[in-house]
């Protein structure tokens, strides 16, 4: 392929060195963080967290929305296949934290995550699955995007928080009709602690392999 | 002869340069080289993954900041 | 020395992760937020707050909405801002993001192409937003969040989500490419 090299760098532009700015804006965010701690170390500990989270999220390109596109799309499942490790990675530290809780008979931390199940789930989570794949990237990827200097990003954040805004005014409508009348299904409720675990990683596991062969069919047909 | 094939997706978002990148390699012969251009940074990570998977040969490089051409030789 | 040499600058800083580093890297701190915060990693929540406070500023009023009766949303609409974990959170994630780009001399700021993803953003924002306050939470929050914390409504948000990507996929390819 030597042509082709001749080719791109015969066009080539001067390369600026950007690691000084990411250095200095480093010290930016330091600072901003030693600011939030004079408030409350929640807030700095908060600040901390979601740097390290877009950090992560920029340098592996992780996408939630290419995760549930791709499989559908293209038949790539590799990222999928990411995600679901995380899921599997997760549910076992998240497992672990709420079981040891458990048994020192304190609360279980993190339980309001476990949401109600209702026609507002059915129809919220489709909404925002046709809205991440139009808009390229769900709230974290819209986050990281912004950050990355996407104008089209900028745009589906505004209108991100007007969508909210708008689902915060209506929330009562579905509180009452759906929400309230939703069930809570919490899965060591159903299965115990370990049976919970096991079923939870054997699906992911099923799902894995599904996405695995999923993959290797696509590009068959090809 | 081969021919050279040049794919402007700067500014696209994922997934539109990859599936442009698939339509655009389905219309050309083996041996012909199809070079993507994009400025998203996902697209630098999954259309060379995908065009190897498939079994072409990829060569990724950056010639402006933030800018990155993916070359795809067609091999079948 | 050549910073842009060196083998740990390209593997830090310079090339990208692969997905799985991500999964586990996002899995570590997942949990670190579970343990030090006593919640799992949520994103959109806070999008709510900030659309409450735009609101207001505006001259609108959110004191009645059920959304935010409790106490604790209360009291986070009045802490404002910056005073406020869930937004410095949010904040963090555009600027861990921008370190990340910067450290690897890839910033470039990607102005708007088409008509079609101007409205493909505002259509698209405006579900995200709107689906993810009624089904508590985004991919994140509801999501990964969800599933992780042995929650089956993080296995339908799953399905419905798969669902609609489905259809926004086909969208995609009809109408905004």
């Amino acid at each position: 392929m030597s042509e082709t090299n001749i080719r791109a760098n015969s066009n080539r532009k001067p390369k600026t060195n950007q690691v000084p700015i990411g250095i200095a804006l480093f010290t930016a965010m330091i600072v901003f963080g030693i600011f939030l701690s004079t408030k409350s170390s929640k807030l700095s500990l908060f600040w901390i967290l979601g740097c390290c989270f877009g950090f992560i999220l920029q340098k592996s390109r992780f996408c939630f929305a290419a995760s549930f596109r791709d499989p559908y799309l293209t038949g790539s499942t590799s990222v999928t296949r990411a995600v679901l490790i995380a899921f599997a990675i997760t549910t076992i530290s998240f497992t672990a934290i709420k079981y040891g809780a458990s048994l020192k008979g304190l609360p279980m931390p993190g339980q309001s995550y476990i949401a109600p199940i209702s026609l507002a789930t059915v129809i919220g989570a489709f909404m925002f699955g046709i809205g991440m794949v139009i808009a390229g990237g769900c709230a974290s990827g819209t986050l990281m995007r912004v950050g990355e200097g996407f104008g089209m990003q900028m745009l589906s954040l505004i209108f991100f928080i007007i969508g909210a805004l708008l689902g915060a005014r209506n929330f009562g409508w579905w509180d009452i009709n759906f929400i309230q009348k939703g069930v809570t299904v919490f899965l060591p409720d159903i299965f115990g602690w370990a049976g919970a675990l096991a079923v939870q990683l054997l699906v992911i596991a099923a799902l894995y392999i599904l996405a695995d062969k999923w993959e290797s069919r696509k590009l068959f047909e090809d | 002869m081969s021919r050279e094939i040049v794919l402007d997706c700067i500014g696209e978002v994922c997934p539109v340069p990859l599936i442009k990148a698939e339509n655009a390699l389905k219309k050309l012969t083996v041996g012909d080289i199809l070079i993507i251009q994009i400025d998203h940074s996902c697209a630098m990570k999954n259309i060379p993954e995908w065009a190897k998977k498939a079994g072409h040969n990829v060569e990724v490089q950056e010639p402006v900041d933030g800018e990155w051409e993916v070359i795809i030789e067609k091999m079948k | 020395m050549d910073i842009k040499k060196n083998k740990y600058y390209q593997a830090w800083f310079k090339n990208a992760w692969t997905y799985v580093t991500g999964a586990i890297l996002l899995s570590l701190l997942q949990t670190v937020t579970m343990i030090t915060t006593n919640d799992p990693w949520g994103v959109t929540g806070a999008f709510a707050n900030w659309g409450a406070w735009i609101y207001k500023a505006l001259g609108g009023s959110v004191e009645k909405w059920t959304y935010f009766d409790s106490q604790g949303a209360q009291a986070a609409l009045s802490a404002g801002f910056l005073n406020d974990p869930a937004s410095m959170r949010n904040l963090g994630i555009i600027a861990g993001a921008l370190f990340a780009v910067l450290m690897a001399s890839q910033f470039k700021l990607k102005k708007i192409k088409s008509h079609k993803q101007v409205i493909a953003a505002m259509l698209g924002g405006l579900l995200m937003g709107y689906g993810a306050t009624i089904a508590f939470g985004c991919n994140i929050g509801a999501l990964y969040s969800g599933i992780a914390s042995l929650s089956l409504s993080g296995w339908v948000f799953a399905l419905f989500l798969f669902c609609g990507s489905v259809v926004g996929s086909k969208l995609l390819v009809k109408f905004f490419m």
